[in-house]
Parts: C-alpha cells; structure tokens; sequence
C-alpha cells in the first residue's frame, strides 16, 4: 500500500465526508431553523403597510423599528401598498406573505378592521391576528379656532336645530362612529362628508368647508395652534392641555359609548401564531423591550408625536379590540354601508 | 404681517449663500422630474432623514429647490419623447412634442424652460407681495367651486373635439368612463373593478399617462428610422448650435403677458388644498386656447401651447406654500411633507411665524426666487445637448422609451400590475392615434373626471341630494357665468367672423 493510495483514500474519505456533511446540512438546515427560536430572525423582516410612505403609519413603523432592529440584529424592509382603505396591502400580506414570522403587517386596527364590515376580504378574518398594539389613540371632535362654535354643547345645540356637516377621514372610521353615535343619543343631526385621509379632513375643517371634524388625536395635538379639539371618545384623557383638557362624551352627556380609538399595531398569519410560538414569543418580548426603552421615548418625543398615546398591548388587548370594534361597526353597519339613519333605524327594527 | 421689501433684498443676498445647496438640489430634481414617475414628493420622502437633522434652513432651501426644478425637469420627457412623467406635465406634450417631431425640439426646451423660469418667477414675487391676501382664496374655494373650475379644465376636451366633434367627444367620454373606475368617494364600494384589487383605488394615473402618451407613441414610431418627421430631420442636421435655443428663450419672451396669466391662473389653482398642477395645466392650456387669435394651431406644435401648461405647472409651486406658511394648510403632497419638517423642527405657522420669525417665513419664497435665477443657466446647455436625443434611431429608442416607462409605471406604486395596466393603455393609445381618436381627450377625462366626480358626489353629500347646491354661492355662480362666457363666446366670435367672410365674399 503506497502513501499515494492513502493519502488518495483519505482525500476520497474526506471529500466524501465533507460532501455528506453539507448535503445533511442543507437538508436538515430548514428544520433546525425552524426548531430553534435562537435562529430567529434569520433574516431581514419584511413589513407590509397599508398606507403609503411619508404618513402617520410609516413615521410610527421608524420609530419602533429604528430600537427594534437593534434588539433582533436585522433590518426591516416596509412594503407600503396603500390602497382601497388598506385592503390592498391586506390581501397581498395574506396572499403572498411567507408565515415563518420574517413577515409582518403593520396596520391600523380601528378603521381596517371597520373595512370588514363594509365589505369582507377574500380571507376568513380569523386567518390573521394582531400580536402587538403600539398606541391607542382616541377619536375626538375638533373645530378651528376660527369657528363660530366654542364648545361641544354648541355643535350639537346647533345639530339639534338643522344637519350638521362634519369632516371625517372615511366613513368606515371609529371617529365617524363616535360622532354618529353621539348624535343618535342627543337627537342630534350629524352628515359625515369622507375628505381620504387626515390631511384633507383637517384643510376641510380649517378653510370652514365643514363646521367641525372628527379624528383621531394625534392628528390634532400637532396642529394645535389651527384647532381646538372640543370633546373626547374615550374613558379617560391622557393628553389633557395638549386637546384643550377636552372633555369625555360619555361624562358630558351620559352615553355609554365604548372608546372608540385607533390603534397601530403589528399582526402576523394566525398559521405563525400556531406554527411559531417561540417565534412570537420573541417578537412580542422585544417589542415589549422596545417600548420601554428610553431611546423609543426619546424618538417618539423628538417626532412630536404624543408619548401619552402609546399603550403597549399583547395579543389578548388586539384581540379584544378587534371584538369591540367589530362589534361597533356591526351595530353601525348599515351607516357605514351608506343607508341613511332612517333606513338603518328600520332594518334594526326588522332584524330585531 | 406687511410685506417689508428691505427684507426680501436682504434674504435675497442671504440665500444666494445656500448656493452650495441650491445647486446640487436642482441637479437631483431635474433628474428626478425627468424620471417617469417619480416626483419630488418622493424624492424629498426619501431625503427626509436628511431634511430633519439638516439645520431647517439648509433643509428647507433644499426641499423648495428640488420642488421647483422637478417640475422644470418633467417637462424634458413630455416634450422630446411624449413621456409625461407627472400628472402635471400631462399638458406639456400636447403642443411640446409635436414641435420635437418637426425639428423644433431644442427650441421646444427652451420655450419650456424659459416658461418654467418665467412663470416661477412672477408667481414667487406675485405670492410673496400679496400672500394674507391670496391665503383668503382658500376659504371661498370649496367642492362646489371646484366642480366649476373642473369643468374649465375638462371643456378642453370640446376644444380638442373641434376637429372631429363626434370623435373628440367619444374620446373624451371614454376616458371619463375609465376614470370612474374604482371605489365611490363617499362608501369605498369598488366599481368597475372587475375584481383586481390595484383597481379598487381608481385607475393609477402615471400608468394611464406613459401608456396613453409613450407607449403608443412608441408604437407608432417604431417604423420610421427616427421619432421626427423628414423635415424635422433636415431641420435638426441643419441647426446651428445655440441658435434654436436663443430663438426659444426669444419667442417665450416676445409673449411674457401669455407667461404672466397662465401663471397666475396656476398660483390660484395653487393655494386650493388638493387641487393640483394637472388641473392647473389643464385649465391654463384650455384658456390659452379659447383666448388665442389661432386656436387652430394648438396641437400642431404652437409656442402659446408649450409655454401655458409649463408656466401654470410652475406657478402651482408658489401656490401651495402660501396657505402652509399663513394657516399651516399644505396646498399638496409635497408641501404636506415640508410641514412635518417644519414642525419636527418646532415651527408654528402662521401670522405669527411672519411678526417672530420673518426671515424663516420668507425664506421659501426667496430661496424659490434664487433657485428659478440659478435655473436660468441650465436653460441653454439643457435645451442643446437634450435636445440630442431626438436623432436617435427609434429601433434603438423605442425599447428603452418602452422600459423606462415601464419602470415609471411600477416605481410610483410598487405593483407589477401597474406596468401590465400600462401596457394595456399603450395598446388603447396605439388604436386611438391609428384610428383618429385624440389620446389627450382621453386623458382629461382620465385625469381629471375623478376629480370631478369627488367634488361633485361631496357636494350633492353636505347638500343631501339637492342638486341647487351647484348654485348656492356667489362666487360658484360667478365661476359658473364665466364658464358659460368662456364656452360661449368663442361660438359667438367664430359665428361672427363666418358671416362676416360670407359678406366679403
């Protein structure tokens, strides 16, 4: 036996074993992944939004993941798909979006779960969940401070008298469910005009098109100086001065409204909540993480977006939420789906 | 908040300074507007780290600079290669590029940019000057309003049917048939749809704008050797050096009064809140053409034509600053991204932000007035050596007009769907041109039919159905007279010069 046969039956040995190891390797390589949570995230996250680059979500999404990517040693790569109310970015996330948890959904419970009501999407509602909620901003009434209208009393004094126009961002809205619902309980007359979008409802209200607006917080407190918010739909004010210490619906005219806020908040495809609990565990842990840094504060803070706003919440909290809202949105169906309040009030009669 | 000149010779002198800001900001937005579907919305998005951490006045001369000279820059593919990258300079090629084809392409540039400059320019100074006042026109100009200065813009559609009444209108009907295509204003419920998802939010316009104008038109060109006519290929061989731009910067000039109201018609459209430079070019082409002494010459390559569209689109620019710096309202997209910079930055605005902080409150308006002066010497190297790509073969030219528009249509919303729905317009264009239906009356109704239809469906929704909405302000009603006047008295004048060529004969 010469060395060259051996060192020629090592080689083939080594190259065989090597050969061997990789190929166990690639095959087994998914599974491993898969099994241990310690691989996630293995790669980039990829986020979709349902509203385009510049807005309010995207401002929200840097925010977060600007700490978060920290935290997980990734980057995170937002899809914005806006369109038809959020729906667009919805049906692809569902779609086309794997479900090993490297992609998400960043969305706004309030008004895309209101969407559903409206008109179901293609995919069971079940088939994807909220993990996360990152703020939850309340809907109010705001006016100009050029209005001839001082307090919420005069809005629905002058409601009671003849319909009042009022700007909303959409129909199918949290806010423009307050405002109708307030209007149901005082025998008010409120006609909700759709301006698409926060920047146009606000223009709509400011040049006196409309007497007065609905929206969510946020949206006013940076513009304050322009508005004055006059009542709140919600248990509590947390923003107090920065809404002109507005006063609660429920407290100024008895109602029993529940609140109706916005929330943003991260989902994944219930098939990774069932597949991946290791997965979520460590999404939702971080995210915890994040929210309670200093660093996030501080961001949100220089942003001029309200840190009182922000109420970190888990998948019980979004799941909640989306049962409350769907359960508003059902009671104010046929008003979302533009019966008038006459007709509405008759099919409840019927169904009822 | 009086208008105090020794300030704006002082800010003037002081924000020449930012020249080293200025400069490569308009580089980036002539690129950027040349580019289809790109816009400076986007682009100054994207720079929006950058505009946060930058001092706010460095960062605020740069974002105005990008705004002015994207929209100078959008001009340079609607007019040589009928690729109209924004809604903005959907106008442009209408006379723009058939100058191209007939040689004139360098003049052309020239013509538009001067326009560009000019009517920039007069609006800045116009807006500056009279600014608490102009802020006022936001207030009075509500949905019912718009509908009547929609329908300033959409009658174009009847002077482009004067040619061929049946078809122009057949044309103009059909595109606003695709432009109701998608969900209602007021309920979101999807129309016309036909089940994609990419339609649910309306016919997306850069796609209908490259596949109804670039596409078609490289369709079309595909079998002759260049996108100019012969004479135009003699023409542009036998051109000598600066002298068609010369002559372009000559003629825009000789009609600087043309210049001046087609751009004050855009700083109006400018300040109402959603309203745009589409309606604006728009509205001013179609008045250029009512009150020209040779409306017969719109659409064959007429100077009136080229500078009208481009001066309007310019003059949005001013437009949408006036009611951000007085009442914080953002006339667009674009100005609605300046204010999140102003307010990171912890700028109120206001009348206020004019009595503590007057050098920042006109501080847009001057560094509008020095980037449309620094704009002025890109005019002559821009209009000659762009002007060259006319001369290349369209085997070679039609493909990449063909891609490029292809990437526009995707880069604007991120949907492969875009580019297929693209294409499809290429093809409506194509048979349109081959069978004598105006593309550009498809367009308008594209354009500017969902537009209408908002302000019309808000309206008859604060009115509750009751359709004397249409007439319950005075100045609708005024805007209402106008427009009969504006539709009628060309009839009337045409009538008369009829009869009275009968009588001499």
């Amino acid at each position: 036996m010469s060395d060259d046969y051996l060192f020629e039956l090592h080689r083939r040995r080594f190259l065989m074993g090597t050969v061997a190891t990789i190929t166990a390797g690639i095959l087994s390589s998914g599974r491993i992944a898969d099994a241990y949570a310690a691989d996630f995230p293995s790669k980039n996250i990829k986020v979709y939004i349902p509203t385009r680059q510049g807005g309010g979500a995207d401002l929200n999404l840097q925010l977060v993941t600007g700490v978060w990517k920290k935290l997980l040693k990734i980057n995170f790569e937002p899809v914005f798909q806006p369109g038809a109310a959020g729906r667009v970015a919805y049906e692809q996330y569902m779609g086309k979006a794997s479900s090993d948890g490297h992609e998400l959904l960043f969305g706004n419970m309030g008004p895309e779960v209101l969407n559903w009501v409206v008109k179901k999407p293609t995919f069971p509602l079940d088939a994807y969940r909220y993990f996360f909620r990152v703020d939850s901003d309340p809907s109010i009434i705001y006016i100009s401070r050029r209005s001839k209208f001082k307090t919420i009393e005069d809005i629905v004094a002058a409601g009671k008298k003849e319909t009042l126009n009022f700007a909303t961002s959409r129909i199918a809205h949290p806010a423009t469910i307050g405002v109708l619902a307030l209007g149901k309980a005082t025998g008010a007359k409120f006609n909700p005009i759709p301006f698409s979008g926060g920047r146009n409802t606000r223009n709509a209200v400011a040049t006196g098109e409309v007497p007065f607006g609905a929206l969510p917080s946020a949206s006013i407190v940076i513009q304050q100086k322009n508005f004055k918010a006059l009542a709140l739909f919600d248990d509590k004010n947390v923003l107090g001065g920065k809404i002109d210490n507005a006063p609660l619906v429920n407290a100024k005219f008895g109602t029993k409204l529940p609140p109706l806020v916005s929330a943003r908040a991260f989902a994944v495809k219930a098939e990774t909540i069932q597949k991946y609990p290791d997965r979520m565990k460590i999404l939702e842990d971080t995210l915890r993480k994040v929210v309670a840094t200093e660093e996030y504060k501080q961001a949100v803070i220089k942003a001029k977006a309200p840190w009182e706003l922000i109420s970190p919440g888990g998948q019980k909290e979004c799941a909640e939420y989306v049962k409350n809202i769907l359960a508003i949105g059902e009671e104010y169906g046929d008003l979302l789906r533009g019966a008038s309040a006459k007709e509405a009030a008759k099919k409840k009669k019927k169904k009822g | 908040m009086e208008f105090d000149p020794r300030i704006f010779i002082e800010l003037f002198a002081e924000t020449i300074q930012y020249w080293w800001v200025i400069v490569p900001s308009i580089v980036l937005g002539l690129v950027v507007g040349a580019i289809p579907g790109f816009s400076a919305a986007n682009t100054i998005i994207m720079l929006l780290p950058l505009a946060i951490v930058l001092p706010i006045d460095v960062g605020f001369v740069a974002m105005i600079a990008i705004y002015c000279s994207s929209r100078m820059g959008a001009g340079i593919p609607a007019i040589l290669v009928n690729i109209p990258g924004t809604a903005g300079a959907a106008a442009t090629p209408l006379d723009g590029y058939p100058m191209t084809q007939q040689g004139r392409g360098q003049q052309a540039l020239a013509i538009s940019f001067t326009s560009s400059v000019l009517g920039g320019l007069i609006t800045t100074v116009v807006a500056l000057i009279a600014m608490p006042w102009l802020a006022e026109v936001a207030f009075y100009l509500h949905s019912v309003e718009m509908i009547v200065v929609m329908l300033f813009g959409i009658s174009l559609i009847a002077t482009i049917a004067t040619g061929d009444t049946l078809k122009g209108l057949t044309a103009g009907f059909f595109g606003l048939m695709i432009g109701a295509i998608g969900a209602d204003v007021v309920y979101e419920m999807p129309r016309g749809s036909m089940g994609f998802l990419e339609l649910y939010d309306g016919i997306p316009l850069i796609p209908a704008l490259v596949g109804l104008f670039a596409i078609s038109e490289a369709f079309i060109v595909i079998d002759r050797d260049t996108i100019l006519t012969e004479r135009g290929r003699a023409a542009v061989l036998h051109s000598t050096g600066w002298a068609p731009t010369i002559e372009g910067v000559r003629e825009t000039l000789k009609r600087w009064w043309h210049v001046v109201w087609t751009s004050i018609i855009g700083l109006f459209i400018g300040i109402i809140p959603g309203a745009g430079a589409a309606i604006a070019s728009f509205v001013a082409y179609q008045q250029s053409k009512t009150y020209s002494k040779t409306p017969e010459l719109y659409g064959t390559g007429h100077i009136e034509g080229l500078i009208a569209p481009e001066a309007a689109n310019n003059g949005v620019t001013s437009g949408t600053l006036v009611p951000l710096l007085i009442l914080g309202i953002p006339g667009g997209a674009t100005a609605a991204i300046m204010l999140v910079v102003l307010q990171y930055h912890n700028v109120t605005m206001g009348t206020d932000l004019f009595v503590n902080n007057p050098k920042l409150a006109y501080l847009p308006f001057t560094a509008m007035a020095v980037t449309y002066f620094l704009m002025i010497f890109t005019i002559p190297l821009l209009a000659r050596y762009m002007s060259h790509v006319t001369v290349v073969r369209t085997v070679y030219m039609a493909p990449v007009v063909i891609a490029f528009t292809l990437v526009g249509a995707f880069v604007s919303r991120d949907y492969i769907f875009d580019m297929y729905l693209a294409l499809a317009f290429g093809v409506i264009g194509y048979i349109a041109r081959r069978t004598g239906y105006h593309v550009a009356a498809i367009l308008i109704g594209v354009i500017l039919g969902p537009l209408l239809e908002t302000y019309f469906i808000r309206a008859l929704k604060m009115s509750q159905g009751d359709i004397s909405v249409l007439f319950s302000s005075t100045l609708g009603n005024i805007l209402w007279v106008c427009l009969f006047l504006n539709l009628a008295i060309p009839i009337w004048f045409e009538r008369r010069n009829g009869r009275r060529k009968v009588r001499s004969a």
